[in-house]
């Protein structure tokens, strides 16, 4: 506990040590009591927080724009021409779909009190492909015991004279194609052998394709929905 | 400026390695950090490379703010700051009386905490303007420009240590005043 004179003069050393008074070694060992100490955290968040007021005098300057292209290159590397599978509609629908994998996850909790699943086998895969707006929505669940990958399509359908491809995408790899789905909402579809080690990290994606899937080997059409593969 | 609420959800998409997100968050608040960083070292170049820096410790610790929970404005706006006075101290070897007092020693990462409410800029303005005149600047200006004891003794002409007691004096009548 600290006694009201130790409070006092910390409550000045914290506002001291948010404006960058301190000199290097008593910010040192005012952090190395921070970390240990959650009534002097709560000086620094009580200046930091009373202080920042004084941003608002701070006028807004666009930076250049080879700043952000610089900053860019420098945490993500050189950039291509950005292959739409890195671009804004898979990792939105991605962020969507881990919303709606959780919600679908805990419904099930509720649903089996108990484990289903037998002993012996492996632990299942599991991805909900999701559009943002649940227009489509489809659940993978692989099961590498038997090396099969159960698709079904609870909501959304392909559009009118046009295809759903599922395609497996592994961290840094070129989509691979699983094939079109069918009318039928569910199907059994079997991995590359290639991928099969890397379940686990893989996205899944489902683009929009003319009849009978992309006949380039890469998805032509937009992304609709996509959904990250964990353990069940 | 965009709402807290959009910014606090980049960040937790950013904390998630979503590229996207952290696309949007520096088109949101580049142009605000950007001005921190220049109202501290007042040289372009230097503030270039500082945002910069800054982005690439956001990208990497957007998971931090998330456990601290803290206003996602102000947390960009401390690490932008912080990272402007270690750059402006760096650059100015030998010039900052503190500094020179402890050469040998190296200072870690500052922990990144703050928060801003509605209501505060008011509030710290006003309270400031309670104080005599130099002693509110003085506060600005180690605040916003990052100034030491040493410069602030320097810019306001009086002896380092009576600048020490006039702002620890401040302190504790800013604190006192925003209390209340």
């Amino acid at each position: 506990m600290t006694t009201p004179s130790d409070t006092s003069d910390d409550g000045i050393l914290a506002a001291e040590y948010v404006l960058r008074l301190l000199p290097p070694r008593d910010e040192s060992a005012f952090e190395d009591r921070l970390v240990r100490d959650p009534v002097l955290m709560d000086y620094v968040t009580f200046w930091a927080t009373r202080l920042s007021g004084l941003n608002a005098e701070v006028a807004e300057v666009k930076p250049p724009a080879r700043a952000r292209r610089q900053l860019m290159e420098r945490l993500f590397g050189p950039t291509e021409t950005r292959s739409f599978w890195q671009g804004a509609g898979l990792w939105k629908a991605l962020s969507f779909a881990s919303a709606a994998l959780a919600a679908f996850l805990a419904v099930q909790m509720m649903r089996m009190p108990e484990p289903t699943l037998p002993s012996a086998v492996q632990q299942l895969l599991i991805s909900e492909i999701a559009a943002e707006d649940q227009s489509l929505r489809v659940l993978a669940i692989y099961d590498p015991s038997e090396d099969r990958l159960t698709v079904t399509r609870t909501a959304g359908q392909a559009l009118p004279g046009r295809a759903l491809e599922l395609w497996a995408i592994a961290e840094g790899a070129a989509p691979v194609s699983l094939g079109v789905l069918p009318d039928d909402p569910s199907t059994i579809l079997t991995l590359p052998e290639d991928l099969r080690s890397q379940v686990a990290g893989l996205t899944l994606a489902i683009s929009d394709e003319p009849p009978g899937g992309s006949t380039t080997g890469a998805p032509t059409g937009a992304v609709l929905a996509a959904g990250q593969v964990r353990e069940l | 400026m965009a709402q807290s609420e959009d910014i606090e959800d980049l960040i937790s998409r950013v904390a998630l390695g979503d590229r996207t997100a952290f696309s949007s968050l520096y088109d949101l608040t580049s142009a605000k950090l950007f001005g921190v960083a220049l109202r501290v070292l007042n040289n372009r170049a230097n503030a270039e490379d500082v945002l910069q820096e800054s982005y690439m410790k956001i990208w990497r610790y957007a998971d931090r703010y998330m456990s601290n929970g803290m206003s996602p404005m102000t947390w960009l706006i401390t690490i932008a700051r912080n990272t402007a006075i270690d750059r402006l101290r760096a650059t100015r070897e030998g010039a900052d009386v503190d500094a020179l007092a402890d050469r040998l020693e190296s200072r870690g990462p500052t922990p990144e905490q703050s928060a801003v409410a509605a209501g505060e800029a008011a509030r710290i303005v006003n309270c400031l303007d309670q104080l005599e005149t130099d002693k509110g600047q003085a506060v600005r200006g180690a605040y916003l420009q990052g100034l030491s004891y040493a410069e602030l003794a320097e810019k306001f002409k009086v002896p380092l240590n009576t600048m020490r007691t006039w702002l620890r004096r401040s302190l504790i009548s800013l604190k006192e005043c925003m209390e209340q």
